[in-house]
């Protein structure tokens, strides 16, 4: 079906196509993700679990799981929600489905082939940006640019005067995405090394989840909640807030990822200071969507899309606690290097923005495919799956990151820390497994609701019919 | 849009055009969203300033600089004393070294040695460096920093000397904080023009008739 749209006409393509392509490309990328986590976090536990196949080893899983989940499920899902709610806050439609589905495409091909690529060991062994360079431009030709061409040319075309805050963050973002992946490689097109390197590296790292993750998955929270719940958003002045400040303190704090290293001290004390302002958005964010909140707490416990949503934005409150303090020089030489940090991605990307991506792709896809949720009790397993799972992850990945850091600073033998945080090992694999299975219950889900799911009459949202038969 | 300073606090927008903004905003449907338009509660102002007071707070002491040669200069010529020598002899190097920080308990510079604490190993590394260094004419150590076992040139470079040499020591209220007070200040200028020329706080839309709440008025009325 996809290839009669591909090559047909724009306007012969249904509305909604290239959102409810993207949106099952997400759940796959986040079943193979996930996965890929769990298998990664198996061999951590049991060290004799897999062993004697390079393709296998660690070290090589390690950066196609993250960026499985970074570029596949998480960017993914941002390309969902920007294709399903940019052009309903235009009051329009989306500027080329063709476009849309040319890049859902494309990136499904061009991440596959990246990710086969780093499994054979070619990579550019820079974190985050683990990708060798000729793909890295495909990433921008294929994947960021056609996505910032149909949200910006949705946003110029649309019908309306103002533009929502949920947009503008959108249409930033996107923006920046183009900036940060073509000035965050320059260390591989031009081949600089040494500190100039290592700072670029961290530069695109800091900036992918700042001025990508962080606000897209906000934008998101903007739109569900006033959605589904019927309020207004609480203040679209604390939008304006919330917006200036992720570009302003979210685009510097980068060199606060290398406190150590022999930078300028003037830039270190510099992003140090710009990390814990991360925080002034943080709390115009948290705040404006929970008072949004005010007379509907209601749906917190029977609306799915709610949960998931409120949930992330709870979240937003000890990532970015940790976030703005755990660089800060007094604290960063404790936590550095151990799984403290492992913990703290995994409060980012698993917890805060995945289930606000969660809800959106819940949310969008049975309002674009015009079909309620096939089973309203395999979304609840799926959240508490999820939430458990992420939980026991993120806890059990915080205690070992403290054994790590005492082993560290008192100079306990390597072997020793190794034993002592054995246990917390096994508690992130289980934590990771059940994750891996709550993604598994939900492409179940979704696929039964495209195939068998009740049909939404017009006019009416899928959350009001969450508990007619 | 001409722009009025006469209540800066309240609003920057001249009557009319807020009047065109109170109309747009109550009767345009974005997608079926409605947004209202409360003031930042006072709260979270306070929570806000509190974040910025702790974001120079928790910095300021630049905790983990680098350390300068300067601070080590007392504890080398200790090393070379008869009473830290017989308990070097005595009793080895942790005693011997633990004598030293007590014998400068009271050097001016004993923040910063506190800061970077030394083994008698590391000293015996140092000594060699920091003594060639002294032999320079008209040298200041501190212009010098310990990098793991190297003693080097600070990568500050700053105004000349009258001797023609570099200044290699940054001031204590210029390490980055200086942009950092930039940055805050076009922040909180840019993002105040821009709500201030939003019709004023106390002002609230009733939004559309589609609007469930029929234009009552929810949060703050």
């Amino acid at each position: 079906m996809i290839l009669k749209y591909l090559f047909g006409k724009n306007e012969a393509i249904p509305v909604g196509s290239a959102a409810i392509f993207f949106g099952f490309s997400s759940i796959m990328w986040f079943v193979i993700g996930t996965g890929l986590g769990s298998f990664n976090a198996a061999k951590l536990a049991f060290p004799d679990f897999v062993t004697g196949t390079e393709m296998f080893a660690f070290g090589h899983m390690r950066q196609v799981h993250v960026l499985a989940v970074i570029f596949g499920w998480i960017s993914m899902a941002f390309a969902m929600a920007m294709m399903y709610i940019t052009p309903i806050l235009g009051n329009t439609r989306l500027w080329s489905e063709k476009l849309g589905l040319w890049n859902c495409m494309m990136w499904n091909i061009s991440l596959l082939l990246g990710l086969s690529l780093l499994w054979m060991g070619v990579t550019s062994g820079r974190e985050y940006s683990d990708f060798p360079w000729p793909l890295d431009l495909a990433v921008a030709a294929f994947i960021t640019i056609p996505l910032a061409v149909n949200v910006w040319m949705t946003i110029i075309k649309r019908r309306t005067q103002g533009i929502y805050t949920t947009n503008w963050f959108f249409a930033a973002a996107t923006f920046m995405l183009i900036i940060v992946f073509l000035v965050g490689n320059l260390p591989e097109y031009f081949h600089l090394t040494g500190l100039t390197e290592a700072y670029m590296t961290w530069w695109f790292a800091h900036n992918v989840l700042g001025l990508w993750i962080t606000p897209v998955a906000a934008a998101i929270a903007y739109y569900v909640i006033p959605k589904v719940t019927g309020n207004p958003l609480y203040s679209h002045r604390i939008g304006h807030l919330h917006f200036w400040s992720i570009v302003v303190f979210y685009s510097t704090p980068a060199a606060h990822h290398l406190m150590s290293a022999p930078l300028p001290e003037w830039l270190k004390s510099f992003a140090s200071v710009e990390g814990v302002l991360i925080l002034v958005p943080a709390i115009a964010f948290v705040s404006n969507i929970l008072l949004t909140m005010q007379g509907k707490w209601n749906m917190f416990v029977e609306n799915l899309e709610v949960r998931f949503t409120v949930v992330g934005v709870l979240l937003a409150i000890p990532l970015n606690m940790q976030g703005g303090f755990q660089q800060t020089r007094s604290i960063n030489w404790y936590i550095h290097g151990t799984g403290w940090m492992v913990a703290h991605a995994h409060l980012a990307l698993l917890g805060f923005s995945t289930f606000l991506e969660a809800a959106a792709v819940y949310l969008g896809l049975q309002t674009l495919m015009k079909r309620k949720l096939y089973s309203l009790t395999l979304g609840n397993l799926h959240f508490w799956l999820l939430l458990i799972g992420f939980s026991t992850y993120w806890i059990s990945m915080t205690i070992a990151g403290l054994i790590q850091g005492a082993g560290k600073i008192y100079e306990v033998p390597y072997i020793d820390v190794v034993i002592a945080e054995h246990p917390y090992m096994i508690a992130r694999w289980l934590g990771g497994t059940m994750v891996f299975s709550s993604t598994l219950i939900w492409l179940y889900n979704m696929w039964m609701t495209a195939r068998e799911g009740t049909v939404i009459p017009a006019g009416r949202m899928p959350h009001e019919l969450a508990y007619e038969r | 849009m001409p722009w009025v300073f006469n209540e800066p606090l309240v609003t920057l927008t001249h009557a009319e055009t807020g009047e065109r903004s109170k109309a747009l905003w109550e009767a345009e449907d974005l997608g079926g969203m409605t947004e209202d338009n409360n003031r930042l509660p006072v709260p979270v102002v306070i929570l806000v300033a509190l974040t910025i007071a702790t974001a120079f707070l928790t910095t300021i002491p630049l905790w983990g600089q680098r350390p300068t040669a300067a601070i080590y200069v007392d504890y080398i010529k200790a090393m070379d004393t008869p009473e830290i020598q017989s308990i070097q002899e005595a009793q080895g190097d942790d005693a011997a070294m633990k004598r030293i920080v007590e014998i400068n308990k009271d050097n001016p510079l004993k923040a910063q040695q506190g800061r970077h604490p030394v083994s008698m190993d590391d000293l015996r590394v140092l000594k060699p460096q920091i003594e060639e260094i002294m032999k320079l004419p008209a040298v200041d150590l501190k212009d010098y920093t310990v990098v793991g076992p190297v003693v080097k040139i600070a990568n500050f470079e700053g105004n000349f000397r009258a001797n023609g040499k570099r200044e290699r020591q940054q001031p204590w209220w210029d390490k980055g904080f200086t942009i950092d007070l930039f940055y805050l200040t076009m922040f909180f200028v840019g993002v105040t023009i821009t709500v201030k020329r939003l019709p004023a706080y106390h002002w609230q839309p009733r939004h559309h008739e589609a609007d469930p709440r029929h234009g009552e008025r929810r949060h703050n009325a």
